[in-house]
């Protein structure tokens, strides 16, 4: 059976990569100090596999047909998408994956009752590019990149992300082999990209959310933090927390923040996290 | 819930731009015809216009997912540099200023 051996959360907003250098130098050094302090923990937990959980901006399924969610089962991922690699000021990478334990995500999952799309040829964005550039720079660690819908309504609930979290823990435990999987959640925090407050981040909602996190109490989490208070927080953005709640769902106890922005200039609240312990 | 939900679903200008990314051909042409591409995809008269106009607010009001619409600007002035000076962003200041300057205060307090 595989193992957990780490989970973690990050932002994944463009411009981290894209204009990094606009915001001011105190948020700078702290992202820098934090992303750092990610790799090496990440480094340290010795995975054979990231299975990552991000969100599709809209940009491998059409409006017509948006999957809950959507297992990226390629034997190589290849990003940043055409067009996107200029807007993230960054490089085309290669990274491979691992087609055996995404195939059995998406075949155990509908035995299971979740129905998982699946690609061959996913496409990346920020959601994928900005975590991996930073955390899997030289793309050695293989990648399963697992996309959720938050942006296109109906949006997945946070008790329903949690499910889907408890399930696949309960899925990557039960997988026939030994893999050493690291859990990266990717999005948020409060942003409502391309809406009316574009350029607005709820600091307060930010620092309520981590307050939770840190005190490691999943059912007051789920409690408090609905969907309308993310939605709340910034529409069409916030909700790639979900994200951060199926990573919970991996976790016991308290989180660790290692950093948070109140970042306007890269239109996004923008905040580190690593949980010291997975359940066991 | 916000502003996402007002997200028109089936508004062929939705269905547009998700090919027209993808696609460096489709690309070319949204500079150099778009009036014949809303054509081919359906797009009403309204809707071609709001995208010719680069008209923000009209656009999220009709319907446009809020996620195309710096997308759709993009297509317009480029890709790169999307800080919040971009030509992108300043049509983002002029459609919506006071929620522009809420948040450049905001900023301004971290700063």
């Amino acid at each position: 059976m595989a193992r957990i051996v780490t989970a973690m959360a990050l932002t994944h907003s463009p411009g981290l990569t894209g204009w990094f250098d606009r915001a001011p130098e105190d948020q700078r050094i702290e992202a820098r100090r934090a992303l750092v302090e990610m790799r090496d923990r990440l480094r340290v937990s010795r995975p054979d596999v990231i299975v990552l959980f991000s969100n599709d901006h809209l940009l491998n399924w059409p409006i017509n047909n948006t999957p809950e969610y959507t297992v990226g089962i390629g034997s190589e991922h290849v990003g940043p998408a055409d067009w996107y690699d200029e807007w993230l000021a960054l490089e085309k990478y290669r990274i491979p994956g691992h087609p055996a334990l995404a195939r059995y995500l998406v075949n155990e999952g509908a035995r299971r009752r979740l129905a998982f799309a699946y690609l061959r040829d996913m496409q990346f964005d920020d959601g994928v590019s900005v975590p991996m550039h930073y955390l899997n720079p030289d793309g050695a660690i293989p990648l399963v990149p697992v996309t959720m819908n938050c942006t296109v309504p109906p949006i997945p609930t946070p008790e329903r992300a949690y499910q889907v979290g408890t399930t696949l823990r309960e899925m990557l435990l039960a997988y026939p082999g030994a893999e050493r999987v690291a859990v990266v959640a990717t999005g948020g925090l409060s942003h409502e990209p391309g809406g009316p407050r574009y350029f607005w981040v709820d600091e307060e909602f930010d620092r309520w959310f981590l307050a939770l996190l840190k005190q490691g109490d999943h059912v007051a989490l789920l409690r408090e933090c609905t969907l309308e208070r993310m939605e709340a927080a910034g529409s069409g953005g916030t909700a790639e927390l979900l994200a951060w709640i199926i990573a919970l769902a991996f976790t016991s106890g308290p989180a660790e923040v290692l950093a948070y922005m109140p970042a306007v200039a890269w239109r996004s609240g923008t905040g580190m996290v690593v949980w010291p312990a997975v359940r066991p | 819930m916000g502003n996402v939900e007002r997200c028109d679903k089936t508004l062929p200008v939705n269905e547009m731009i998700f090919y027209v990314r993808r696609d460096a051909m489709l690309r070319a042409r949204w500079l150099s015809d778009l009036e014949g591409l809303a054509r081919e995809f359906g797009l009403s008269r309204d809707e071609y216009e709001a995208l010719r106009d680069k008209d923000v607010r009209r656009l999220n009001e009709m319907g446009v997912h809020q996620y195309y619409i710096p997308q759709i600007l993009r297509l317009f002035y480029g890709a790169s540099a999307n800080s919040n000076s971009h030509p992108a962003l300043e049509a983002y200041k002029r459609a919506y200023p006071a929620e522009a300057a809420a948040a450049e205060r905001l900023a301004g307090r971290k700063a």
